[in-house]
């Protein structure tokens, strides 16, 4: 049986439960029905409005509006137009789209099929993280399921509407999760992000009209079509409103995923939800949303989880993956490990990234071992700060952030490698 | 059309067009208005990877790319202050970051733009420590290229270059992040009609021709304009000259002809320039039927007898002309005024003819076919059927593609008088009895009308070692033998140029003071 810590809100309600991973368990749970009063009583301007209104930020990390994303489908278009759902959810820290296919699947299809009505979609692709197997498995049954009942196909729901889901797993690349990098693999070319313009809504999957929205963001929406953007504001912050799924990871004495409302504090859902730092030792850090995010020290856990509170610190909600750090953490070592993922990852299109995330690892290496020096903390801010801003996508700030933020709370850890010429914390472990 | 406005210049530019691309059709480009860039280029799509061209936009908070950012009416760029130097300079260090910094060893010094840029925007001292990458050098790619990938900046022009132009496809990017390298796909050598244009846009050594490298220091060549004569397309080139001896062919962008590319075949064919096998003199056929090294002025003069023999004896009617689609138009102007002086009434152009694509290799293997025909030289057939037929008994005849026409030498083994004017040696020299020793294009000046009807310029580049001169030159001069009027034995193609344009449409405008770098056609803007 899965363990699924809480489920606290709308969109977790029923995971605990078997029966709801069925498309007749979902159904007498309710499910589609929000679906059918889109299709059927709803035009597709008013449901964009209606999901504008909500505010509903997109959750895969970057929280734009997913209304006005919908917004920018054109509807004067002889091409045929996509969805794509991004479940690539590649981002390091995060894991909640993988609970919310394995036990939600029909509450996400739920959700394209009412983003296709509104955006006049004929098809959408799922993409699917390649290391998602038995995910992948459940959603091509969820799939088939929903379009042997009608729900997708030639006329879902029996309204005459054409809209169809096709499943494709990745290949194992953390730039495909970027909506751009993540077209290029859909077509079968190597995954690196497009330059803009052209955006997606123009020149998407296949070079037709596409909008790209996160697992979470769709399984929002029949919720936001039932209950209403009133409803759904209620929930959250005034800026941030609705629920989002925390997965709380790192040490943690009870790490998994925790469905709050956006402007959660930080405190909170480490020290209530996930049951504080383990055996006793206190925070060091924590970032807040996936290992792109800037890390926050210990002092600063007390800011509501919502972007208008994080961007204040420095940092953003991201995918909302919490990483816990305690004491005996080294934090130039973390630089290192992060460092050294997105000089794996990087797709190397853009200068600055190609050769910025192999430097900063580089140097973020050479002081863990001991011999850097007081310039190298310097350098290394330096070649974060020529990374950023400056790339085709947000790959390079993603990999220039962290360091940033590791440097600007832990100065002090880097200094004392420099000063005693190693790694002064016992317990880490081999690079 | 939108008006923007760069560092205080204001340019009209045409709906849909990129910042760069707007400073590029208005021929500001590194040329008022320096935007460096390295991924871009004019005739490859957009790349937007390089990240040098960045250029600060009013209204806009980040920098932004100028190649891929779209021009919109009122827009404001400033390509030079503090905060796009600063950002040029960012990248400049970062592709250096693992550039080996082996210049002094590298072939490209000296065309480098990463040597160039990097003394021009970049950074002076380096801030790395650890060891650079190790990857692999002195790749054989196929069988013009060789490849360093330490070099590689990874601006993938190469790659978008065999996809888009030959439509290839043979090189990719293999792996990510700073372990990219290019490489040719599995089992596929970079091999085709056009694979030497990497080694022009490669901006760094990485890619470099086995043709070309390590035999001389580009500082050393002089850049001379001309033509490629390897076909009718008359791709523009550079000729690369030191020590009188062409070292090269690049292409040299043209618009309306070759864009910025060339074959490989027309690119090799500079070799013909100095080839081993010039006619370095002038020949007289003797008594005993063998060839004598003569001087000029005696083979002008044995020449001139023998047709005047032949047209005394059989009247004017018995001698043909052939006309060369490797001579210019200045040349052959001449010699349709010599055979005209003359009485020869029957006439024709050979033209080689090979294998054509759709691109730039033109099934015409010489560079003034359609001058000849503007000039009245239809096709030499007709002359090869009046041999045959033995009606024509005596030929003037410049280059030997002729042969080809007549099904080889053993078809002209009979005619009484064989004047040949020619640059190189072949089966003509068992017939001619008078062979006189040519200029190639790269020797003269003079212009040469392409497939499309474009006169093009060319100018001396080198000197031949040896007495050999222009068609031209040499039929003023056998004109003035034979007595003929209106020659005095002189040749100025600049002169001749001017009549010929007076002469004729298909030469309005072309008098060669007056030809630019990139010629002129009949529907050409004026």
């Amino acid at each position: 049986m899965l363990k699924v810590p809480y489920t606290t809100g709308y969109l977790s309600e029923h995971f605990a439960d078997d029966d709801y991973t069925t498309l007749e368990g979902y159904r007498r749970r309710g499910g589609y029905e929000a679906a059918k009063k889109a299709l059927t009583q709803m035009a597709p301007a008013d449901l964009i409005e209606l999901v504008k209104d909500s505010g509903l930020q997109g959750r895969g990390g970057a929280g734009f509006s997913a209304g006005m994303k919908w917004s920018f489908m054109p509807t004067d278009t002889d091409k045929p137009k996509y969805l794509v759902c991004n479940a690539d959810e590649s981002e390091p820290g995060s894991f909640k789209d993988r609970i919310l296919i394995e036990r939600g699947a029909h509450q996400m299809l739920e959700g394209i099929l009412i983003a296709g009505w509104a955006t006049g979609a004929e098809k959408t692709f799922v993409y699917i993280r390649g290391e998602y197997a038995e995910p992948a498995r459940i959603l091509q049954r969820a799939i088939d399921e929903a379009t042997e009942a009608g729900l997708f196909g030639a006329s879902c729901l029996g309204t005459g509407f054409r809209h169809e889901v096709v499943m494709q797993r990745g290949a194992g690349a953390y730039i495909c999760g970027e909506e751009t990098g993540l077209l290029e693999s859909l077509e079968g070319k190597k995954g690196q992000p497009r330059k803009k313009p052209p955006f997606p809504a123009q020149y998407g999957a296949f070079g037709m009209p596409t909008t790209v929205n996160n697992v979470e963001t769709f399984s929002h929406v029949p919720h936001i079509v039932a209950k209403g953007a009133d409803w759904f504001r209620s929930l959250g912050t005034e800026k941030s409103p609705g629920h989002t799924i925390f997965g709380v990871s790192g040490h943690v004495a009870r790490p998994g995923l925790y469905e709050l409302p956006l402007g959660t504090p930080l405190s909170e859902i480490v020290f209530e939800h996930a049951g504080g730092v383990r055996g006793g030792r206190k925070v060091k850090g924590v970032i807040p949303g996936g290992m792109s995010m800037p890390i926050l020290p210990a002092s600063e856990l007390d800011v509501p989880m919502a972007n208008e509170f994080l961007r204040e610190k420095k940092t953003m909600l991201g995918t909302g993956g919490v990483m816990v750090m305690d004491e005996t953490t080294c934090m130039v070592r973390a630089a290192t490990v992060i460092t050294y993922f997105f000089r794996d990852e990087s797709c190397g299109q853009c200068t600055q990234c190609r050769e910025g995330t192999g430097w900063m690892n580089k140097i973020a290496l050479r002081i863990e071992r001991g011999s850097g020096s007081r310039e190298d903390l310097d350098l290394l801010l330096d070649v974060a700060g020529k990374m950023e801003g400056q790339t085709i996508c947000a790959f390079a700030d993603a990999a220039a952030w962290p360091v940033q933020g590791l440097l600007r709370h832990f100065r002090e850890d880097f200094e004392a490698h420099v000063r005693e010429k190693k790694c002064p914390f016992p317990e880490s472990f081999e690079l | 059309m939108p008006t923007i406005t760069v560092d205080g210049n204001e340019l009209e530019v045409e709906e849909g067009r990129t910042v760069l691309q707007a400073l590029d059709d208005a021929g500001l480009l590194m040329n008022g208005v320096d935007v460096p860039h390295y991924c871009w280029h004019p005739k490859l799509s957009i790349d937007g990877s390089c990240r040098l061209c960045q250029v600060e936009i009013e209204g806009m908070p980040k920098l932004q790319i100028a190649c891929n950012t779209p021009v919109t009416d009122g827009m404001v760029v400033n390509t030079t202050n503090d905060r796009v130097q600063t950002a040029r300079q960012g990248v400049m260090e970062l592709l250096l970051v693992n550039h080996p910094l082996d210049c002094p060893i590298c072939d490209q010094a000296g065309e480098c733009k990463l040597q160039d840029y990097a003394y021009e925007y970049g950074v002076t001292q380096a801030r790395t420590q650890e060891p650079r990458r190790a990857l692999k050098k002195n790749v054989d790619l196929g069988p013009t290229i060789v490849f360093d990938q330490e070099r590689c900046i990874l601006c993938r022009r190469c790659v978008r270059f065999c996809r888009e132009v030959p439509e290839t496809g043979e090189l990719v990017v293999q792996g990510r992040g700073d372990h990219s390298v290019i490489e040719t796909f599995e089992g596929v050598p970079l091999d085709n009609d056009y694979s030497m244009n990497v080694a022009d846009i490669c901006p760094v050594g990485a890619l470099t021709t086995k043709d070309f490298r390590f035999k001389i220091r580009v500082w050393f060549l002089q850049d001379v304009p001309g033509v490629c004569t390897g076909c009718a397309r008359g791709c523009n080139v550079h000729l690369g000259v030191a020590n009188n001896k062409v070292y090269r062919y690049v292409p040299r962008r043209n618009d309306a002809v070759n864009e910025t590319w060339i074959c490989d075949e027309g690119r090799m064919s500079y070799k013909r320039i100095g080839a081993e096998d010039r006619l370095p003199r002038a020949l007289l056929r003797g008594e005993l039927g063998v060839p004598e090294a003569v001087s000029f002025d005696d083979a002008i003069t044995a020449a001139a007898q023998k047709l005047l023999r032949l047209r005394e004896a059989k009247g004017a009617g018995a001698i043909a002309g052939v006309a060369s689609a490797h001579a210019t138009n200045e040349d052959l102007f001449v010699f349709r005024r010599l055979l005209d002086a003359l009485g020869v009434e029957v006439s024709g152009v050979a033209v080689p003819r090979g294998r054509s694509d759709d691109r730039l290799i033109h099934a015409e293997k010489a560079a003034n076919a359609a001058g000849a025909r503007a000039l009245g030289f239809g096709d030499a057939g007709a002359v090869a059927e009046r041999i045959r037929s033995g009606a024509v008994e005596g030929l003037i005849v410049l280059g030997h593609d002729l042969l080809e026409t007549v099904g080889g030498v053993e078809a002209l083994s009979g005619l009484d008088t064989i004047v040949a004017l020619d640059s190189h040696a072949s089966d003509l020299q068992r017939v001619a009895h008078v062979l006189l020793p040519t200029r190639v294009a790269a020797e003269k000046h003079g212009s040469l009308t392409n497939c499309d009807g474009r006169v093009q310029k060319v100018e001396p580049a080198v000197e031949p070692g040896f007495d050999a001169r222009a068609e031209g030159a040499v039929l003023a001069e056998l004109g003035a033998a034979l007595g003929l009027p209106g020659f005095d034995g002189r040749f100025d193609p600049f002169e001749v140029s001017k009549a010929l344009a007076e002469s004729a449409p298909a030469f309005a405008g072309a008098a060669l003071d007056a030809l630019g770098d990139t010629g002129v056609a009949p529907g050409d803007p004026v």
